[in-house]
């Protein structure tokens, strides 16, 4: 992923991008647990809007394929089905550990 | 927060990496941002810190954008703080709903920050432009009303006219008017006037009454020719429905004669020397309206130490008590009888505080000019 390019289509630096990446990875850490927790309790409320906060701050970072899969989980767990969330939210992981890694 | 003279922004959002994004964007561009992620932090912020704009996010938990908007509406410390509302919603109605709010602009989320900061620059530029164009027109209306009061002469630049003024102006372009003829060093004229309408234009005629005062007033006239000419010419050039009531008052301390010319104006009051005050009244016609006017005209012979009160019929008319001058200035004769020992100069206050008390003001604009004899 090109970070440099990423910050410059904000309009902020490079560090101060990294910055936010980090900031991202662990809120987001943080929504992922909720969304865990939220299909162990079958709380579809809870993982729809833990989802929805990936979504918008994945979006604002450019981070699209994130923002993409938070909005698919987002719209599932609208509708009331999260009981297929383990493959999704592993997949978060998966990306949000190769952008703390980085 | 380094730098007072940075505008300052107020980010409200509860999504943290928002917050952080925009305060990274709007400080590197030199604005200083205070952050909140909640509604009630973010209307403490904004009214301690006053800042020049504020983000704000409309969907967080608790205290939503929209309820921190009409709170923020609600208060007139913070009510002109230009809002620029941050949504997710794509409905129309929540974005009218904002509008209907108070909120300047909305930026739809996810937002891009170089957006944040071009609509932040243009909102800021829109509220310093208004703020200065209100500035301006403040100035400006304080501008006529230091022209109106320069146009009305002080009982100490004049005291061989021997009078004492109360003036007060509801607006700041007051509808009554007063002026002070030197005619010679014995006669003096005394002028009071009564604006129909209080506006602007109102206070741009007081300068043409002025001039055509000093024009007309002179030895060589008598005090009715002399407003038979004022009345001509302001008949010509006052707006239709335009007029004035007015009183004037010519007193020649040599000869002790006193002319009160009366132009639809409240009667004046005449505490004597000796004796119970009694109103001189004179029916007239009113200035600028008519061609051939008739006015009420009467010549008295004065005696040193006599007071005379002349007055705008803000003095005696109470809109709230449906009380006219013509009733009203009957009540003023056992007033002024408190005030016949108070000396001239501090006789007009004197009166108006007897009439409205001490702390209360007129509801009406009001002068009271005393004469003494």
């Amino acid at each position: 992923m090109d970070f440099k390019d990423l910050a410059s289509r904000l309009g902020i630096d490079e560090e101060d991008f990294m910055e936010l990446v980090e900031l991202f990875v662990s809120v987001s850490q943080s929504d992922i647990d909720k969304i865990k927790k939220g299909v162990q309790e079958n709380n579809c409320a809870d993982a729809s809007a833990a989802s929805h906060s990936i979504k918008g701050a994945a979006a604002n970072l450019g981070f699209e394929k994130i923002s993409k899969l938070a909005s698919d989980m987002e719209m599932q767990a609208k509708k009331g089905s999260i009981d297929n969330f383990e493959a999704p939210i592993a997949d978060l992981e998966t990306m949000l550990n190769a952008l703390a890694a980085s | 927060m380094g730098n007072p003279q940075a505008y300052s922004v107020l980010a409200v959002d509860d999504n943290l990496l928002n917050l952080k994004l925009i305060e990274k964007s709007l400080s590197k561009e030199g604005y200083s941002v205070f952050s909140a992620d909640n509604g009630p932090e973010a209307r403490a912020i904004a009214l301690n810190e006053k800042p020049d704009l504020i983000l704000l996010d409309i969907e967080m938990p608790g205290e939503s954008g929209f309820d921190v908007i009409e709170k923020l509406k609600d208060n007139s410390e913070t009510n002109s703080i230009p809002v620029i509302f941050l949504t997710g919603v794509i409905e129309v109605a929540a974005k009218l709903k904002g509008f209907e709010l108070g909120a300047v602009d909305y930026i739809t989320k996810p937002f891009h920050p170089l957006e944040v900061l071009a609509r932040v620059r243009i909102h800021l530029k829109l509220s310093i432009a208004t703020n200065s164009l209100i500035a301006d027109q403040a100035g400006k209306l304080r501008q006529v009303t230091e022209a109106q009061a320069a146009m009305l002469p002080s009982p100490e630049d004049n005291p061989a006219a021997m009078f004492g003024v109360y003036y007060r102006a509801l607006e700041e372009a007051g509808g009554d008017f007063y002026d002070i003829l030197d005619i010679s060093e014995n006669i003096k004229g005394y002028f009071v006037a009564d604006f129909s309408g209080h506006d602007i234009k109102t206070s741009y005629m007081t300068a043409s009454v002025k001039a055509l005062l000093a024009q007309n007033c002179t030895p060589v006239y008598s005090p009715a020719e002399s407003m038979r000419m004022v009345n001509d010419v302001l008949v010509e050039i006052l707006s239709e429905g335009k007029y004035l009531t007015a009183c004037y008052v010519h007193l020649n301390r040599t000869t002790r004669k006193m002319t009160i010319i009366n132009a639809g104006h409240p009667p004046v009051v005449w505490v004597p020397e000796e004796g119970e005050p009694c109103l001189i009244k004179s029916r007239g016609d009113i200035l600028g309206m008519f061609k051939d006017p008739h006015f009420g005209i009467q010549t008295i012979d004065v005696s040193p130490g006599d007071k005379f009160f002349l007055y705008s019929d803000g003095l005696v008319e109470s809109a709230e008590n449906k009380i006219t001058w013509e009733s009203g200035a009957d009540s003023l004769l056992p007033v002024c009888r408190q005030v016949a020992d108070v000396s001239y100069q501090s006789a007009p206050e004197k009166l108006v505080n007897f009439i409205f008390g001490e702390n209360a003001f007129p509801e009406d604009d009001v002068v009271v000019l005393c004469i003494e004899v």
